[in-house]
């Protein structure tokens, strides 16, 4: 296995990974508590549900954006000469951001949600001051601003070096009739992550630096629903490019274990840009109940999620499925969790789209369904991805084998993670709302499976992650 | 109705999309030459991705013929008949012009918020989601519904609005 040449991104990587794993364990844990109070097996008080809420809502956004920024990083770095110093000040942000958001939620009691919708923050303050919401808002912004700085570095190093974002997505062989491949996978999914993900970033920046006026000085306002819309357009494509990023794992280490190569031939380079196009459109199916929207916006939000599945299914999924078929691949840790992450992106999408429905979205919206489908791709997707990155890294750069628990944690994570999200889809479909601290007797049972559940997933992520920290020592360190 | 379909569509595909992968996995084992494989992979692709937008295309057009928007659905339904009920969302109540109705009763819901966004959503006695629109400041949408089992119904806020979101639950009642 081939290991990275520069010491620094070694350790950034590192630094990234120790990160994710660790609060991604503190995050699950604060689902299974959440869990475990609405299926009435604890009790904690409603103050403490939403702070926990908030906090394991943009904690998990976070988690999956640090852990995909580090597969991208140390993945285009074998195609492209890239600064790792932006790599750490991206994760120097990150850090004064998460610890701004921290102490805003649990010394300043801000329970918003992270889509902090307008204008909550503001009408939060009358009972628990400004501070919290100016700490959490201020931190989401300096998270935001080190990817932005991140984005626009990468962004200006790909137009150097291929002379433009549309020929590093591969229009030249998708328009202009170029023969051959377009560029390796890994610049192609990072130009759709850099376009799609600062867009996103910006429209966040415009609501939260508008939701702060708003609370400095209340005769500042703004439009609700522009503010929803800005809201959606960062929260959706934010999440959405955290698998983006993540997914460049899949591309790189499925081609290496099968000793074949993914290349982006002109069917790849017109998914990655259908996939930039959609994605950047498809946010207003989450205003599919917001009626003064403009109808025709609407129907676009339905037909453009339902199209949004196509490059996943037809290209990367049906990808990975070709591309393991016969091909004598050893199964280990990292090429068993990322074969299975295409099949969590995809077991994921299919309720998602089917909530994407005008119709089935009127009786759905805001029910358990809704986290049902995003704990699908982003839990057994995303973090799977992150977690079989996590091996190959430490395999690629130390000297880790796979042994049975790892086999163990690995059916550990997944059986149980279907017990999750089957519960919060099930719960979905008796019409439990979500982000309700207490539940109605007719609801805990689906609640009780849940953190059942995740109490299991919980015990394989601590494995897993006690795997990851023991075998570090033998990556080799900078010196 | 939607609820269950959704419920079995999702199971169903996952189902065939666990067999797909685990057919694969199945074969992974064996070796052989990637050159015929991606051909053929290429050929099966073309029907999947047909038969996808097919799938996709049916299920817009069933779809979209009913949507609960006021655009198309409130012209349809509004007739004289209809009773309009003006609702108010503030934390952590519904204000409401009209709480009691009978069967056969067209109610079109106007529904805003005073303070902060909520969500509006129609449950049955048995708890079942039936209807729902965004309570938003400054903004009104209308849900329709028609009254067709007596009972005592719950308008439960279905968006997060701070920490009482959960007992944000009022009752109404609909007469035989």
């Amino acid at each position: 296995m081939e290991a990275s040449g520069n010491p620094l991104v070694r350790r950034g990587v590192i630094w990234y990974l120790m990160t994710t794993s660790l609060v991604l364990i503190l995050m699950m844990a604060f689902g299974v508590i959440m869990l475990l109070n609405q299926g009435n097996l604890i009790n904690i008080t409603p103050e403490w549900f939403y702070k926990i809420m908030t906090a394991h809502g943009i904690g998990m956004v976070g988690v999956a954006a640090l852990g995909g920024t580090a597969i991208m990083w140390y993945f285009l770095s074998k195609y492209l000469k890239i600064n790792p110093v932006i790599f750490l000040i991206n994760f120097t942000c990150s850090i004064i951001g998460v610890i701004l958001i921290l102490i805003a939620i649990f010394a300043y009691d801000f329970s918003d949600a992270w889509t902090f919708l307008y204008p909550l923050p503001f009408q939060s303050t009358k009972a628990y001051g400004v501070l919290g919401a100016l700490l959490f808002l201020f931190g989401v912004l300096i998270l935001g601003v080190g990817y932005l700085i991140m984005y626009f570095y990468l962004a200006g190093r790909l137009i150097k070096e291929y002379g433009g974002l549309g020929k590093s997505l591969g229009w030249d062989y998708i328009f202009r009739g170029k023969k051959g491949y377009g560029p390796p996978p890994a610049v192609v999914a990072t130009t759709m992550v850099i376009i799609t993900n600062s867009t996103a970033i910006i429209a966040g920046a415009i609501v939260i630096i508008g939701s702060i006026l708003n609370i400095i000085n209340p005769a500042i306002t703004m439009d609700p629903m522009l503010a929803k819309h800005l809201t959606y357009a960062f929260g959706h494509i934010f999440c959405n490019a955290t698998i983006y990023m993540a997914v460049i794992a899949v591309y790189e280490v499925l081609a290496k274990y099968t000793s074949r190569p993914w290349k982006s031939n002109k069917a790849f380079l017109i998914a990655w840009n259908a996939s930039t196009l959609f994605t950047l459109m498809i946010y207003t199916h989450h205003l599919l109940m917001d009626f003064a929207v403009p109808t025709w916006m609407l129907i676009i939000g339905q037909v453009f999620s339902y199209a949004n599945g196509l490059p996943v299914m037809v290209v990367t999924a049906y990808g990975a499925l070709m591309i393991v078929y016969r091909s004598g691949i050893k199964w280990d840790f990292a090429s068993s969790l990322l074969f299975l992450s295409m099949f969590g992106w995809v077991a994921g999408a299919i309720p998602a789209i089917i909530d994407a429905t005008i119709v089935v979205n009127h009786v759905m919206h805001n029910t358990k369904w809704v986290p049902g489908h995003f704990h699908t791709y982003m839990g057994m997707g995303v973090i799977a991805m992150i977690l079989g990155f996590m091996y190959y890294f430490n395999k690629t750069e130390g000297s880790m084998k796979h042994s049975r628990i790892d086999t163990f944690s690995i059916s550990l994570f997944f059986t149980f993670f279907v017990g999750i999200v089957g519960s919060f889809l099930y719960a979905g479909s008796i019409s439990v709302p979500r982000r309700w601290a207490e539940h109605m007797p007719e609801w805990v049972l689906s609640d009780q499976v849940g953190a059942l559940s995740g109490v299991f997933v919980v015990l394989a992520t601590i494995l897993m992650t006690i795997r990851f920290f023991a075998c570090l020592k033998n990556v080799e360190r900078p010196s | 109705m939607y609820q269950t379909i959704a419920l079995f569509l999702t199971v169903f595909f996952e189902f065939l999309l666990a067999l797909a992968f685990a057919f694969v996995y199945g074969e992974s084992k064996r070796k052989a030459e990637y050159a015929p494989i991606q051909e053929k992979g290429y050929k099966i692709r073309t029907y999947w991705f047909f038969g996808l937008i097919g799938v996709m295309g049916i299920a817009t057009v069933l779809t979209l013929d009913e949507l609960p928007y006021h655009g198309s659905h409130a012209e349809a339904t509004t007739t004289a008949e209809t009773k309009v009920v003006d609702v108010v969302g503030i934390q952590y109540n519904w204000e409401m012009s009209e709480e009691s109705f009978k069967v056969g009763d067209k109610v079109e819901f106007v529904v805003t918020a005073k303070d902060v966004t909520h969500g509006f959503g129609l449950y049955t006695e048995d708890l079942e989601l039936v209807a729902q629109t965004q309570a938003m400041p400054e903004y009104k949408n209308s849900v329709y519904f028609t009254f067709t089992e007596p009972g005592t119904y719950k308008i439960l806020c279905l968006e997060y609005c701070s920490i009482g979101h959960h007992v944000m639950v009022k009752e109404i009642t609909v007469q035989p």
